[in-house]
């Protein structure tokens, strides 16, 4: 009944607050290693309470992975995560599962459970984390189903749906338990810009209505510049640049300005150094 | 450098007397495809080496086109080899994959364990479930294939015995020996592996390709422990269903010696059942079930461990299918001379 037990969700608009400053994730000097190649090299970092934070990034610059360390899937070699003011990896057994169920998280490619229909794999952790009724459970995936705009496709397998339906499926699914925090692991990648888009909304929605803080990995520039409300810039395990959309759009990094104008930093507009070798 | 012309090497090795200066004309060089852009670094690297200053003359615009996809100083820094490794260190490369694969069985194993007692996992409704699921798919799905590779067998077993018992007039004790060999040996076996073959391989693929997928990950980040809800259910699933697969095998496989004794050997059906019922003990039945039990057991715990450390793709699921396939069968093996030692020889 742990659903139940939990304050009921008031829109935001509603409440009239003011902008939540309340930290809900904290990293400091998070730094890993995979067979001695180092992927984070010292990353502080803090996320707060119901603002949407993006980490945006090229690809291999350990986006992923800093995810994965702030979600509790992977330990950091070096550092410290706390999630809700408790650190996340001495948490063990009841308390660990207590705090799996405060979030949610969208996996790149959906990771929906092939066995089930679309249905049974939202129902999938209310199942197994509450004691509610079966018909309860059903009309409450149900629901999350048709937030996200997938309640025709309930009885479908998961390998019959698109791509854009996979991701948004997943969400539901990340909403099963009304978490207070969502991870989105590259929610635009592989979809069409008009699909894109959608999940973008779905995810903004998702914030505004519920006051969910989201936490958004992507390499997706028009994507991360719509969504955040702060967002950091990752590059070779360092963060390059933090702060609104707005001041990394001002940052005066030619490296920023480079990834965000999608151009090619000037060392690696090469001509390939024949030159060296002709006879002059 | 045995790839370099013979005009190249001795342009190069003219140079390397002289004044360590050489120029590579290519202007008569219309179009270069990729084997000759390598020759062209190859040459380079090669001059490198020498320290000779090999400079080209007559490239054409297509080529340096070509060159400014490239770094030309990246491609010539010259490939490194991996140290040769000693025969300690080969040995080690081999054998730590293997006593890392066991170290992860054996923690599977207490997790599994703690799992069960463990009651605060909480929710295990649809736990039940899914151990029916895999009974259906693990035990009811083999039906056919063990009863049919029982029947042949016994048919098998009876026609050898028989073939060796009439030279000593012993026609009658085909019965005696197709009964005591199937129960106590050939059922127990044949049943495991035949399991390890079809449902073996089945989990090891399974799950690898959820680990693949995220599947996993998703599980744990709902708070779901792998281990109870994939696991467990197999194992329990594979550790009933295999006993009574055994006892399947074991009876049709008597029904086919049965056959062949009163048909060919002539030896009345009720002389035949009388002569089976003689020859099996209780102990006989019991060991077989406790055996297969363990056999199950064992298949499901080896193919959901190697399954569940699935690393590297596809290929990563090939081989945790292999490799749960031809282990468990090691593993059978193994334990049923030590069975067979225990209960005896040992007795």
């Amino acid at each position: 009944m742990r659903i139940f037990k939990r304050r009921p969700r008031i829109p935001k608009e509603l409440l009239n607050r003011t902008p939540p400053t309340e930290e809900l994730i904290r990293g400091i000097a998070l730094e890993t290693s995979f067979d001695g190649r180092t992927v984070l090299k010292g990353v502080d970092l803090s996320v707060l309470q119901g603002e949407v934070f993006v980490i945006l990034g090229p690809s291999g610059c350990g986006k992923t992975t800093l995810l994965r360390h702030l979600s509790g899937m992977l330990p950091p070699t070096m550092g410290i995560v706390q999630l809700f003011g408790r650190d996340l990896y001495t948490l063990k057994g009841k308390e660990l599962a207590e705090m799996r169920g405060r979030m949610g998280f969208s996996f790149q490619g959906g990771a929906l459970l092939n066995s089930m229909s679309v249905l049974e794999n939202v129902s999938l952790p209310l199942h197994e984390s509450s004691r509610l009724a079966p018909a309860r459970i059903e009309r409450i995936a149900k629901l999350k189903l048709d937030m996200v705009g997938l309640l025709h496709a309930a009885q479908l397998s998961p390998s019959s749906l698109s791509g854009g339906m996979k991701k948004r499926a997943a969400i539901a699914r990340a909403m099963a338990l009304d978490p207070e925090l969502i991870f989105f692991d590259e929610p635009s990648a592989g979809l069409d810009p008009i699909t894109a888009v959608e999940v973008d909304n779905l995810i903004l929605k998702l914030n505004k209505v519920f006051g969910i803080t989201m936490v958004v990995v992507t390499h997706d520039i028009p994507s991360a510049f719509m969504i955040a409300d702060r967002m950091i810039m990752l590059s070779e395990g360092r963060i390059l640049a933090r702060g609104t959309p707005d001041e990394i759009r001002e940052n005066k990094d030619s490296k920023v300005q480079d990834f965000i104008h999608r151009a090619l930093p000037a060392e690696e507009q090469r001509s390939g150094g024949l030159a060296r070798f002709l006879k002059t | 450098m045995e790839a370099l012309s013979p005009d190249l090497q001795r342009l190069l090795q003219q140079a390397s007397i002289e004044d360590r200066h050489a120029v590579l004309d290519l202007s008569a060089v219309e179009a270069f495809d990729s084997a000759g852009m390598a020759f062209l670094i190859e040459a380079l690297q090669e001059a490198k080496a020498q320290e000779i200053d090999l400079r080209l003359v007559g490239v054409r615009p297509s080529v340096s086109d070509f060159f400014s996809l490239v770094g030309i100083e990246r491609l010539l820094v010259p490939d490194k080899t991996a140290p040769k490794r000693n025969f300690v260190e080969r040995l080690g490369d081999k054998a730590i994959p293997v006593i890392e694969r066991v170290g992860a069985g054996k923690d599977l194993l207490l997790e599994a364990a703690q799992t069960l007692v463990d009651s605060s996992t909480g929710g295990r409704r649809s736990g039940k479930g899914r151990f029916f699921l895999e009974l259906e798919h693990t035990g009811i799905g083999a039906i056919g294939i063990v009863g049919l590779i029982g029947f042949l067998l016994g048919l098998i077993l009876a026609m050898q015995a028989w073939v060796q018992l009439k030279v000593f007039g012993a026609d009658k004790y085909v019965a005696d020996m197709v009964a005591v060999s199937i129960t106590r040996e050939i059922g127990p076996l044949m049943t495991a592996i035949l399991v390890a073959a079809r449902s073996g391989s089945s989990i090891a693929a399974q799950l690898g390709t959820m680990v693949i997928n995220e599947e996993v990950d998703a599980l744990r980040q709902m708070g779901i422990n792998p281990v109870r809800y994939l696991v467990v259910p197999k194992v329990g699933a594979l550790a009933l269903a295999t006993p009574c697969l055994a006892i399947l095998f074991s009876t049709i496989a008597i029904f086919g010696g049965l056959l062949f004794g009163v048909f060919v050997v002539d030896l009345g059906w009720q002389v035949y059942i009388e002569a089976t019922s003689d020859a099996l003990q209780a102990g006989d039945i019991l060991g077989s079930l406790l055996k297969s039990t363990v056999f199950g057991s064992l298949v499901a715990f080896v193919a959901c461990s190697l399954g569940l450390n699935v690393k590297g793709g596809p290929v990563g699921v090939g081989k945790a299918t292999t490799g749960a396939v031809v282990a468990s069968i090691f593993l059978i093996i193994v334990f049923d001379a030590v069975f067979v030692l225990l209960l005896r020889v040992g007795a």
